[in-house]
């Protein structure tokens, strides 16, 4: 068998593909609904005018706890759904960027709001350098370090008497009136998770992005690819501990105290891997999609059976039947069939 | 002198339990490459067995461990064949049993939760408070008794693997299952008998557990973490590495436990896994780990 050459030098090949990229590129922007998040982001941020005739704290109280895990799932697929490590120890940034922000505000007054973003990098920081070791391993070995980590930080918190031990800390509460204390933490907490879901979509469709999924997809090939598997990886991890550090800080001072127990708890994690993985691991709407089902699910148990070991139960029950029958999650499966609404397709 | 002795033994009879304990994840992994976060909670599900025919009928823990253990393999059986067997062509089976064995474990929490609430127990025959005096050492018998079965317990299950023919097809299905089945090996009766049987040692630590920990249905997280330190320090699959990483492990927490403080003696096990997955990632007794 012969094989016939293409005669066009290597640039032109480059120059008609580059252009067939941008073609493709322009109908999926002219295809997306963009204007679907915002016009949600419009209607949230308009949210708090309900307290002009009435009061709906539980309302914003419900929004805001969404927003929360919204942004902090979000953050997990970074590690989780783009590079294909699955973390179960992710409490600890979220813990760590709580008392970090929460101790700034306990001892010079400085509200968690500003400092936010300071926790997160702290939260980054703690994730590159753990990264650098449980990283080295992967699949069921890297879930089980990162349990043993979780584990480690509620030891040190626990016994750590400068942050309250097991008892916590209590943190000074604002002096706006009832009908108006939530609302600082109601758009922080709204901006963080906007601003999550934004800088999900720009890692995904950026070179990182790529690197991480060609990581998840093969890691062996991505290396001889020439990707620098063990950095990306790493500046994962971070990036991901950012996001929940960030959500931790806002997440301390809206409850006014910070405890072990209500911080590194494992469920937490759970959550957020049960929320990724139920809306679509790996896409950008499958964490918002999966964050609003599992809180409404949650509070549905706990409104119409109390009982925690129920909610534990519930959580349990709805990982498993998601997984063995929907392992692509909602987001995927539905894209998969070429079913998924425009007005959800985010990515 | 004589505190040193003492330590050593107080850790290597605890040291015998939590060999026990892991030998089921092991055998788990070994076979069906399989993580079981349920583990623990499942040896939590034996204990209540074992804690409840006491306290109702008043049988001995250790005359109910076979029954339990029978019960638990069972479990084993239709956990596998709801769960895990479709999952056997999955492309993300690792990671999909591990997330899946995660809501066992949770599912099991909050059933064990809501049946006998979060109150901690404890079985307690006449031995789990008694001890024997060796001069100025002493050993309590609930430990002791503990510690012996269970490593009598684990070289029975060596016996097994090593001489049986059943044993055979499960070493084989561990080494190569493609080969193993080419070779004649039913390998999926196989991975439902050593599901069952890992089980089944949940279950018969379970009923040891019973009178050395005091546990509730939340207690299994701690021994998560643990576990799998002393089962990937052994090397994951080795029932051999188990023995002696639970064993080496559980003579330092001791140390570290008498020397200095009781709340980092679990730390031990926890600083253990992330070093030995810093320097030896595939365990003391383990292959070169597999990147897939």
């Amino acid at each position: 068998m012969t094989v016939t050459l293409q005669q066009s030098s290597a640039s032109s090949v480059l120059k008609a593909r580059r252009a067939h990229n941008e073609k493709l590129a322009r109908k999926a922007d002219q295809t997306r609904a963009t204007w679907f998040p915002l016009a949600l982001l419009a209607i949230l941020v308009a949210l708090p005018l309900l307290q002009f005739v009435g009061n709906y704290n539980y309302v914003l109280h419900l929004v805001l706890f969404t927003a929360s895990y919204v942004a902090m799932a979000s953050g997990w697929n970074i590690l989780g759904g783009f590079a294909g490590y699955v973390s179960l120890g992710h409490s600890v940034f979220f813990g760590v960027g709580g008392y970090f922000a929460g101790m700034l505000l306990a001892r010079y007054g400085i509200s968690t709001i500003i400092t936010a973003p300071l926790a997160g990098l702290v939260a980054a920081v703690l994730g590159y350098l753990i990264g650098l070791i449980t990283l080295k391993v992967r699949g069921p070995s890297f879930i089980i370090s990162s349990i043993a980590l979780l584990m480690i930080a509620r030891i040190l918190f626990d016994n750590w008497e400068f942050v309250g031990g097991a008892n916590g800390l209590t943190l000074p509460t604002n002096d706006l009136p009832v009908q108006w204390a939530k609302l600082p933490y109601y758009y922080a907490m709204i901006a963080i998770a906007a601003f999550t879901v934004w800088a999900t979509y720009r890692i995904k469709h950026s070179k990182f992005g790529l690197g991480l999924r060609a990581i998840s997809k093969d890691e062996i090939k991505a290396e001889s690819a020439g990707i620098d598997t063990r950095f990306y990886k790493v500046m994962a991890f971070a990036f991901s501990a950012f996001f929940v550090g960030m959500t931790g800080a806002v997440w301390g001072e809206y409850l006014t105290y910070l405890r072990p127990n209500i911080f590194l708890l494992i469920l937490v994690s759970a959550n957020l891997v049960l929320m990724s993985i139920l809306g679509g691991k790996g896409t950008i709407a499958g964490p918002v999609v999966g964050a609003i089902l599992i809180v409404a699910l949650n509070e549905f148990f706990v409104a119409t059976m109390g009982a925690s070991e129920i909610n534990i139960l519930g959580t349990g029950l709805v990982m498993a039947v998601g997984l063995i029958f929907f392992p692509l999650g909602l987001i995927g499966t539905l894209a998969k069939k070429g079913k998924l609404p425009r007005v959800l397709n985010w990515d | 002198m004589a505190d040193i002795l003492q330590i050593l033994i107080l850790g290597l009879a605890l040291g015998g339990v939590i060999a026990l304990m892991g030998s089921g994840l092991s055998l788990v992994f070994g076979v069906m490459r399989i993580v079981n976060l349920a583990h623990p909670s499942l040896i939590i599900a034996g204990a209540y067995i074992a804690y409840w025919a006491f306290k109702v009928l008043g049988i001995d823990p250790i005359v109910m461990l076979p029954v339990s253990a029978a019960i638990l393999a069972a479990v084993g059986v239709l956990l596998y064949r709801l769960m895990f067997e479709k999952e056997t062509k999955s492309a993300k089976y690792s990671e999909m049993t591990v997330l899946l064995t995660f809501a066992l474990a949770m599912m099991a929490e909050g059933v064990l939760g809501g049946l006998f609430t979060n109150t901690q127990r404890v079985t307690s025959p006449d031995y789990a408070t008694d001890a024997f005096f060796i001069g100025d050492v002493f050993i309590p018998k609930g430990q002791l008794y503990a510690g012996v079965l269970s490593l009598a317990i684990i070289a029975a299950l060596t016996l097994f693997l090593k001489y049986s023919r059943l044993g055979y097809a499960i070493r084989a299905t561990t080494q190569n299952r493609e080969a193993a089945e080419l070779l004649g090996v039913n390998v999926n009766f196989i991975s439902i008998l050593a599901f069952a049987i890992g089980i089944g040692l949940a279950g018969a630590a379970g009923s040891l557990v019973s009178f050395v920990f005091s546990f509730f249905p939340a207690k299994h997280w701690e021994w998560i973490a643990m576990l799998m330190s002393v089962v990937v320090l052994g090397g994951m699959g080795s029932i051999l590495g188990t023995v002696v990483a639970a064993l080496l492990l559980s003579v330092v927490a001791a140390f570290v436990g008498t020397w200095i403080g009781a709340t980092w003696s679990t730390m031990t096990f926890f600083l253990a896994l992330f070093l030995i997955l810093l320097i030896r990632p595939q365990g003391l007794f383990g292959e070169k780990p597999e990147m897939a």
